[in-house]
């Protein structure tokens, strides 16, 4: 992550949304790790929440992806137990391509979290639940956003 | 098969051999050739008007056979031609003549001369058309025939020793056999000639862009049939689907657009330099070039590198490429882009040789390979499976190859030797296995007491101490039983495999002779006062050995899945022949130096033999296949 992309990231980006690079022991700013917030969208089950993302960018950054990981992993289909998020655009072998942006990759998972992909499961929780107990899985999602409120 | 130059090379060198050695002739035993060639002689009056005869009717028979069945691949009817073309005789004039005849052509006139009035006596009894005489082999008679024409029989062995010599080349691998399939060696260029060609064809037939054509044949994994029929019926959406847009006139070029900001590195500045393909997805130059950098040198992708904007699949074509990146890029760019028509092709493999470019050509099909087991030869000599892949693995089809070799490698041998060579504890189930003593087994872990011979318990055996006269028991039987089964099993696969491996050792191991003999061969230059090329027998005889080991090594793999019967007898006297001739000419390797000059007839025949031997038990075993008359213990 370039620091131009940077100021195009200040200059213009989503409400409630946010990204920084992160700031090591030193206090030095490392561009290769950035800290973002993902909001639960509004009228969704996921609404009041905001979900605090890893953003890791390869050497290899734009031509490979970034590793994008929910600290703490999130209760959700399509979210490794690890945290790391599984979505086409994510995946070198699939969908990703150098001129998506870190905007364009956050708006992805923050749709993703209403809309999940029963295709690919990452993690067996969540998943279960929400293919067989919809109720139970709503209720969870609920829990799960008292427990990251927007401030 | 491999180059049609080869003959010609073949024939002159041929000549040279005639000379140096018709001098030096002690008798030979009769090949096949010889033996017909004889009958002819003492057929006709005058040995000249029997040559002249017998090429009249092989000019004959090679008219009809090419005319009676069209055939399609080019490389055939290639050879075809050279075939019909060589017997000089008013039969020319039915046949198309000599554009691809260049060869023959090209042969100097007095050799071509030669070549006209020649004719095997073998061929005239040949009924495929496949079984083409080249000019090496026909040369080769000429020689045979020349001699005879003026000269005594004597003289004619002499020739005949003069064909042992080079036999395995000449005589016996020009006619197709049953286990030989037709296949072409393709250089990096003929490939790269290949797909150009193709391109441009589809090109001028669907009136588009070569570039573009190129994107679109791979898209269609070079199916150029499915393609244009496609094309023809839904020309926007298989464009799309291919990820070519419409719009084909554009030359690519950079650009300067003011304004601009570049949407993977947020660059923007007055004069950066941007480029965008005909989707019109725009991005700075250096990001272009780095990420098709990428793409190319890490990734090893190339015919399916997509435009970088998001959700595009426009694909990048040659011409962008051209336009963006470094010279060494665009050499390793076309590489992969020869590497995937050749992956994509169902008929063209790469040889597996480290480091050979060659690809091979071969109209075997997947399917066929219960069949057929197709062996091709590459230009580096190597010879490989063009079914899997696999070294030469005569006569053994694929799949039996590897059911062999995973038996081969995996534990199931070993469970299998546990189950033969040890019993368990009747009590605690201990294995063991007995290694010496008499039948009163005492378990060392449990204490129990018993009969290694009955499995019963030892005190139930009286007085008959030491001596188990209870075997008709019906208890132990079953285990018994079971036990033959399972030693009997094992016994059967190691006899197999002990043999099989034997052949890998000695073939290993003949590989070290042939280092070997390529010294003997100088030193035996120096001692015998022989030279060069009269010592090329040992380098004959040693390649001989070799290949044959090679079959020999796979006839027991591929034994120890026949279901016995008449035919497996047959296969097995053949492979017992083999064998013999085999070793009996490895057996020749070992005398001194000094001795090998003397036994040169000896070994030159023994070759000959070893090659016959192995021809006759490939073909026999070749046509039972194609005919699917083997029956085998397995399902495959």
């Amino acid at each position: 992550m370039t620091f131009a992309q940077r100021k195009q990231w200040r200059k213009d980006h989503p409400f409630a949304f946010y990204a920084k690079p992160h700031r090591t022991a030193q206090g030095v700013l490392d561009m290769k790790r950035w800290e973002c917030g993902i909001p639960g969208k509004k009228g969704t089950i996921w609404e009041g929440g905001l979900f605090k993302l890893d953003v890791h960018f390869p050497d290899e950054y734009p031509t490979k992806p970034p590793k994008c990981k929910f600290v703490p992993a999130l209760f959700h289909p399509n979210v490794y137990p690890s945290g790391t998020v599984c979505l086409s655009i994510l995946n070198e072998d699939e969908a990703w391509k150098p001129a998506i942006t870190i905007k364009q990759i956050l708006l992805g998972i923050q749709d993703l979290l209403d809309d999940p992909n029963p295709e690919s499961p990452a993690q067996a929780e969540a998943y279960n639940m929400f293919k067989k107990d919809r109720v139970a899985y709503e209720k969870r999602v609920k829990q799960v956003v008292k427990e990251n409120p927007a401030i | 098969m491999t180059s049609l130059s080869a003959p010609k090379e073949r024939l002159n060198r041929r000549v040279e051999i005639h000379q140096v050695s018709t001098h030096t002739v002690p008798p030979f035993t009769t090949p096949p050739t010889t033996r017909k060639r004889k009958a002819a002689l003492a057929a006709s009056p005058t040995p000249t008007t029997a040559t002249q005869s017998r090429s009249r009717s092989r000019a004959a028979t090679a008219t009809e056979s090419s005319s009676a069945s069209p055939d399609t691949k080019p490389v055939r009817k290639r050879q075809k031609k050279t075939k019909a073309q060589l017997p000089g005789s008013g039969a020319e004039s039915d046949l198309d003549t000599p554009k691809s005849e260049k060869e023959v052509l090209e042969l100097p006139v007095e050799e071509r001369l030669k070549a006209t009035d020649l004719v095997t006596p073998a061929s005239t009894t040949m009924e495929s058309d496949d079984d083409f005489m080249s000019i090496a082999s026909s040369a080769d008679d000429f020689l045979g025939t020349q001699g005879s024409d003026d000269e005594s029989l004597g003289e004619d062995f002499g020739d005949d020793f003069d064909g042992g010599f080079s036999k395995d080349k000449d005589i016996f691998s020009n006619e197709q056999k049953p286990y030989e399939v037709d296949f072409k060696v393709l250089t990096p260029e003929d490939i790269e000639r290949e797909q150009n060609l193709q391109v441009n064809e589809v090109s001028s037939i669907l009136g588009l862009p070569p570039e573009s054509s190129a994107i679109l044949l791979r898209f269609g994994r070079w199916n150029r049939e499915k393609l244009i029929e496609s094309y023809m019926d839904h020309p926007d959406k298989t464009l799309e689907e291919a990820g070519l847009g419409t719009n084909f006139d554009t030359t690519p070029k950079t650009e300067v657009v003011p304004g601009f900001m570049c949407d993977i590195c947020c660059e923007d500045g007055d004069d950066l330099q941007t480029y965008a393909m005909r989707c019109g997805h725009r991005f700075c130059v250096d990001c272009y070039r780095h990420y098709l950098e990428q793409k190319i040198r890490e990734e090893g992708e190339a015919a399916r590198i997509q435009c970088p904007g998001n959700d595009c699949h426009m694909i990048v074509d040659s011409k962008t490429l051209n336009l963006l990146v470094t010279d060494d890029l665009k050499d390793r760019y076309r590489t992969l882009l020869m590497r995937t028509y050749v992956d994509d092709k169902e008929n063209l493999k790469w040889c597996p040789a480290p480091n050979c470019e060659y690809a091979v050509d071969c109209h075997v099909k997947q399917r066929e390979l219960q069949r057929i087991v197709p062996t091709v030869q590459c230009g580096c000599k190597h010879c490989f499976c063009f079914g899997c892949t696999l070294n030469d693995h005569q006569p053994a089809p694929c799949k039996l190859v590897k059911m062999w070799l995973q038996k081969c490698e995996d534990d199931s041998e070993t469970a299998n030797w546990i189950s033969a060579n040890t019993k368990e504890c009747p009590r605690c189930h201990s294995t063991i296995e007995k290694n010496g003593g008499c039948n009163h087994m005492t378990c060392r872990k449990c204490k129990h007491e018993f009969c290694w011979m009955c499995m019963g318990l030892w005190s139930e055996h009286g007085t008959s101490w030491y001596n188990c006269n209870r075997f008709e028991e019906k208890s132990g039987s079953e285990a018994r039983s079971e036990q033959a089964r399972s030693r009997a099993s094992l016994e059967r696969y190691l006899h197999y495999y002990n043999r099989y491996a034997n052949h890998e050792q000695s073939a290993k191991l003949d590989k070290d002779l042939y280092l070997k003999t390529e010294k003997k061969m100088t030193s035996l230059q120096s001692s015998s006062g022989l030279s060069w090329i009269e010592v090329q027998f040992l380098d004959t005889a040693s390649q001989a050995l070799q290949q044959c080991r090679q079959t020999l090594k796979w006839t027991y793999a591929f034994a120890y899945y026949l279901a016995r019967n008449n035919l497996t007898e047959i296969f097995e006297d053949n492979q017992k022949d083999l064998e013999m001739a085999v070793e009996n000419l490895s057996e020749m390797f070992d005398n001194p130096v000094a001795e090998l000059a003397r036994l040169k007839v000896d070994i030159l025949d023994k070759t000959a033999y070893c090659n016959k031997r192995r021809v006759i038990l490939l073909s026999d075993t070749a046509e039972n296949l194609k005919n699917g008359v083997w029956q085998f213990n397995v399902e495959w």
